[in-house]
């Protein structure tokens, strides 16, 4: 029974990481420009099946097209910022929230269309197997995925508290305002924060491709969860939803585990909705 | 909002016989049930606009409303056989309480958390529901068949009866919108949507107007919840408490213009027709294209007229005058 | 201000006028075929399409008179002067509500004379609600939720098993194992997703394991679109059942396989149903479906037996450039039951049609599935003779294992585990 335990905790964390490593770009963009990009799961979408592609007709193995997935959705970010989401930033409220849903259904719709509904799974890559601890068993590409979780996220950290690109962002996250008075080009910001938000979530779908099977519709669930972790952790904090998401992952574990596993979704949203509760702000808002 | 001008109040009679007689002229089924579908989702959207378009809740969780209403109803026929009349009463009135008690806790929230908090809701209740054997769980409720009549609330042969029924519900949706948005109540709500804490200051219960206009939408929501039990005579969670539901809700308010009495009617007007056409001549293919149609619509509408239809059409209205 | 007004009559005077009435031809015979054509599992729905359009062909005498099918030597209804049969489609999207709409409009608007199809449970109960308030019969070869036919409707018959059949059929497997094997099965894990499929067989499974005797260990629900099921298969290995029985869709089929797999849960067999046999699955998961167990109607090793099998699963190949899979077999027989019954009544009229329907005999030799034949029953309208069977994936192919009489291999028991598989 105690190996079990340890398993389900791991297990947790293990999925937890991957939340993290998708909630890190949603929680950028919103930040920086108070948008909640509704799209984000169809982006992991994206990424997923530009990892399987890459596989299947150049025989890449996602890990090397991480890369790829990054600079491929960072573009196609960027250019979704400045063709549509930068001309509702100003309109109102509403628009800003449906604009990202209007485009989640159209990509997911798109790839129905290109690529058919039918689900898609990478075989055996180099990433395949298990490592065994005794009772322990441990996916290696869940791990691998974790911790490429855990670079990517500190990766992301030192951008922004060491380059100067990186401190303007955060500047204006701050204060949009100040930003734009300290000379900061909010606009350039803004349409960089959404493209490194979506390269983000690109490099999460490499690594999920690994081991997740891969259809158009797969980005809801993730993103549904992503959206909670996000505010659970606090509006554009980094920190906070990367601890938020390795939080989601375990309570969804271990509730699974020793709860009914029909209710694991229901007890991380009950989680999010008791923590903005008592702390609107989330976990490491301000 | 101004008194009603007697040329909004004619072009309102016009379009209501139109409407009147449309069941009379047009005998095919499908239009009808279009056109059933177009004042469903119509209601629900004067619903959410009363909630959303005026006090500025976001909610997109409103499948929920719907489904705790389709429910009660069905529960109450199907355990205890309580006239779907009767039930449809219940349904408003459970919903409304559910509403004020998940409503009270997030009446401080704003914008984005409101919404996210509305789907987490939304979400807790379908997965309750799913494995609620009292309410049958995930194997959903198969209304029995009674007799066909107007007490019964259900017709096995025409569709005609719904339709007026469907209308007449929606007319009280519209007019008890209309006197939300022309009342006191309606301006305190605005004060809450411009600015939470301004209201505040001004003296308004914004607690107490937020748990208001809640509990109206979520009434009216389950109203055309039990409409959609007697309608299709089955119900399950996957059908009546999906996401899906809540964001077409938003998404056709958005489109025909949130916080404007008529914004909704015109969202549905347009985006039902377009989505049940659609499927029918595109969606036999398996394409999607259908959807992709849709999306790409959603999309330039809120980038180029943000204000929806009912804001296109008042500013050509005003450029011509 | 005019100008909307205008515009507001312009619109609903605009909808008034959108429909035109539909174009009807001679000497056909138009039956509705409801799918979900578009949507999460389109691909589902158009491959049942697929069954049901090669043997429309079949009945229409496209593929000449060498198939001991109902009309295929004849091509066209003979006793309606040679009438041909058409399915006009429509799509549900997988939601009930356009089930009934649509069956409405296709009888109503598109004068069909009966419905099959709907794929999906909760589609087809609504469906058939319809045709029953519409008096239109419903022939149903690809719904399997034991409550369509303890509905006693009228109009609605089923040709295919239903799932309480299928989790009787896990149930008598493992008994006839034990025998086979000489030894004892005790307990068994009961895991289901929770949609109206999923708690059905959840349902069924603990009644008949009460009625056979065996413990249920472990009885756990999930949601179909989980992004993780570790916490479920950790409750399985806690609980150390002997036998896995297991009710899915494909993406949960495939999920839970593989973290079977990276788990190490061993039973000692894993008995499934619907999302395992689908044919995404095994392209899909590859070697680590191997020795897993699908209930099924259907398999193409059938032929060895039943040389029919073998002809019809050609002529889809040939068609479609694929194998036939269980969903486009399974739906593939309704057609040819509604046309032999028009053929019999000579009419379409529904009474006719519906009495027609309870006259049913077809053959064992007739039908492609390993059954004595079609007939139903006069109460539920069930087909009596519709019975299930497991196969086993081996090679990377489905062999029929069960019942051992028509097996065409031997089953691999107990379940070998997942060590040295590629």
């Amino acid at each position: 029974m105690p190996e079990q335990l340890l398993q389900q905790i791991v297990n947790g964390l293990l999925i937890g990481f991957m939340y993290s490593l998708i909630a890190i770009g949603l929680t950028l963009i919103w930040g920086v420009m108070n948008i909640v990009n509704f799209a984000h799961g169809e982006f992991l979408m994206i990424g997923m099946f530009t990892s399987f592609w890459l596989f299947t007709m150049y025989g890449l193995d996602p890990l090397f097209s991480i890369p790829i997935c990054f600079l491929l959705l960072f573009l196609m970010g960027m250019f979704i910022y400045r063709f549509i989401v930068s001309k509702v930033m100003k309109g109102p409220m509403l628009a800003q929230l449906v604009v990202t849903f209007g485009i989640g259904i159209f990509l997911s719709n798109l790839a129905v269309y290109l690529w058919t509904p039918d689900f898609r799974l990478i075989p055996p890559t180099i990433l395949q197997g298990t490592w065994e601890f005794g009772e322990l068993n441990l996916s290696i590409p869940k791990t691998v995925a974790s911790i490429g979780s855990i670079i990517t996220s500190l990766c992301l950290f030192l951008f922004l508290r060491k380059s100067k690109t990186g401190k303007a962002i955060l500047a204006t996250e701050m204060d949009r305002e100040a930003a734009l008075l300290m000379g900061i080009n909010t606009e350039r910001i803004n349409s960089l924060s959404f493209g490194i938000g979506a390269a983000l979530v690109g490099v999460a779908g490499a690594f999920l491709s690994t081991y997740y099977y891969i259809y158009p519709q797969v980005g809801g669930l993730f993103g549904l969860i992503a959206f909670s972790i996000v505010a659970l952790g606090g509006f554009g904090s980094i920190e906070g939803a990367f601890i938020a998401g390795i939080l989601v992952g375990l309570a969804q574990t271990l509730g699974g585990f020793f709860f009914d596993p029909a209710y694991k979704y229901a007890i991380v949203f009950m989680i999010y909705l008791i923590t903005i509760w008592i702390r609107p702000q989330g976990l490491l808002g301000w | 909002m101004k008194n009603l001008s007697p040329k909004t109040i004619t072009v309102g009679l016009v379009v209501l016989a139109l409407l009147l007689i449309f069941p009379m002229v047009v005998t095919q089924i499908f239009p009808l049930q279009i056109m059933i579908l177009v004042f469903m989702y119509a209601m629900l959207g004067v619903a959410w606009n009363i909630m959303g378009g005026y006090a500025g809740m976001f909610s997109f969780g409103q499948a929920a409303f719907f489904g705790i209403g389709a429910y009660t109803s069905s529960f109450l026929l199907m355990t205890f056989h309580v006239n779907p009349w009767i039930g449809l009463i219940a349904g408003g009135v459970v919903a409304a309480l559910v509403a004020a008690a998940i409503g009270y806790p997030c009446s401080n929230l704003r914008g984005h958390y409101f919404a996210i908090a509305s789907i987490a809701f939304a979400e807790i209740v379908r997965v309750h529901f799913n494995n609620w054997t009292l309410m049958n769980a995930a194997e959903g409720i198969s209304l029995p068949m009674l007799d066909e009549s107007f007490v019964n609330f259900m017709f096995h042969t025409s569709k005609v009866p719904y339709y007026y029924i469907m209308l007449a519900f929606l007319i009280l949706a519209l007019i008890v919108c209309y006197f939300v948005a022309t009342s006191k109540m309606g301006y305190y709500f605005r004060a809450i949507k411009e600015s939470h804490d301004v209201a505040e200051v001004l003296g308004v219960n914004v607690v107490r107007y937020r748990l208001v206009a809640i509990m109206i939408s979520a009434f009216l929501s389950a109203m055309a919840g039990t409409f959609y039990a007697q309608y299709v005579l089955y119900i399950d969670p996957e059908s009546v408490m999906l996401l899906a539901i809540s964001v077409q809700i938003v998404l056709l308010s958005m489109l025909g213009g949130a916080g404007s009495v008529m914004g909704p009617v015109i969202g549905a007007a347009v985006l039902i027709p377009i989505a049940e056409v659609t499927r029918v001549w595109l969606g036999h293919r398996g394409t999607g294209v259908d959807m992709l149609i849709y999306g790409f619509l959603i999309t330039i509408i809120s980038v180029y007229q943000p204000q929806g239809v009912w804001g296109l059409l008042s500013r050509i209205g005003n450029r011509i005058k | 201000m005019k100008a909307k007004s205008w515009i507001t009559i312009c619109l609903s005077m605009s909808l008034l006028l959108m429909f035109s009435a539909p174009v009807l031809a001679q000497g056909v015979i138009k039956i509705g075929g409801v799918y979900p054509l578009s949507g999460n599992i389109a691909s589902t729905g158009l491959d049942c399409k697929r069954g049901v359009d090669l043997a429309v062909d079949i009945i229409n005498g496209k593929y000449g008179k060498d198939l001991d099918l109902p009309m295929a030597k004849t091509g066209g209804l003979p006793n309606l002067g040679g009438a041909k049969l058409e399915v006009v489609y429509a799509d549900t999207k997988g939601e009930p509500k356009n089930g009934m709409s649509e069956t409405e409009r296709l009888i109503t608007q598109e004068k069909v004379v009966a419905i099959i199809g709907a794929y999906q449970s909760s589609v087809t109960k609504t469906a058939s609600q319809a045709t029953e308030r519409l008096k239109v019969p419903y022939v149903c070869s690809d719904s399997s939720s034991p409550t369509l036919t303890e509905r006693n409707f009228k109009y609605f018959f089923r040709v295919s098993p239903h799932d309480a059949i299928f989790a009787r059929d896990w149930f008598q497997f493992l008994k006839d194992v034990e025998k086979k094997t000489g030894k004892k099965i005790a307990t068994v894990a009961i895991l289901y997703e929770n949609t109206e499929f999923g708690s059905n067989v959840g349902k069924y499974a603990r009644k008949y394991a009460e009625e056979f005797g065996y413990k249920v260990v472990a009885d756990i629900s999930y949601a179909a679109n989980a992004t993780d099921v570790t916490s479920e298969v950790g409750n399985l290995i806690k609980s150390k059942p002997d036998v896995l029985m297991h009710a899915s869709y494909i993406t949960d089929a495939i999920l839970f396989t593989k973290t079977f797999k990276e788990m190490g849960f061993a039973p000692k067999g894993i008995l499934t149903m619907a999302g395992y046999i689908e044919p995404g699955y095994l392209p899909a998961v590859k070697a680590d479906g191997s020795n897993i167990i699908v209930r099924s109607t259907f398999a193409l090793d059938l032929g060895k037996k039943k040389p029919l099998v073998t002809k019809v699963s050609q002529l889809f190949k040939k068609k479609y450039g694929i194998d036939m899979s269980e969903n486009a077999a399974r739906s593939f027989m309704a057609p040819f039951v509604l046309a032999d019954a028009f053929n019999r009544a000579k009419s379409t009229n529904s009474e006719a049609v519906v009495k027609a329907l309870l006259e049913t005999n077809i053959p064992g030799s007739q039908v492609i599935y390993p059954w004595k034949g079609i007939k139903f029953d006069p109460q539920s309208h069930q087909n009596i003779y519709a019975q299930g069977g497991l196969v086993q994936v081996q090679n990377q192919q489905y062999v029929t294992v069960w019942p051992f009489a028509s097996a065409a291999k031997d089953v691999v028991w107990p379940f070998p585990g997942w060590k040295g598989r590629k």
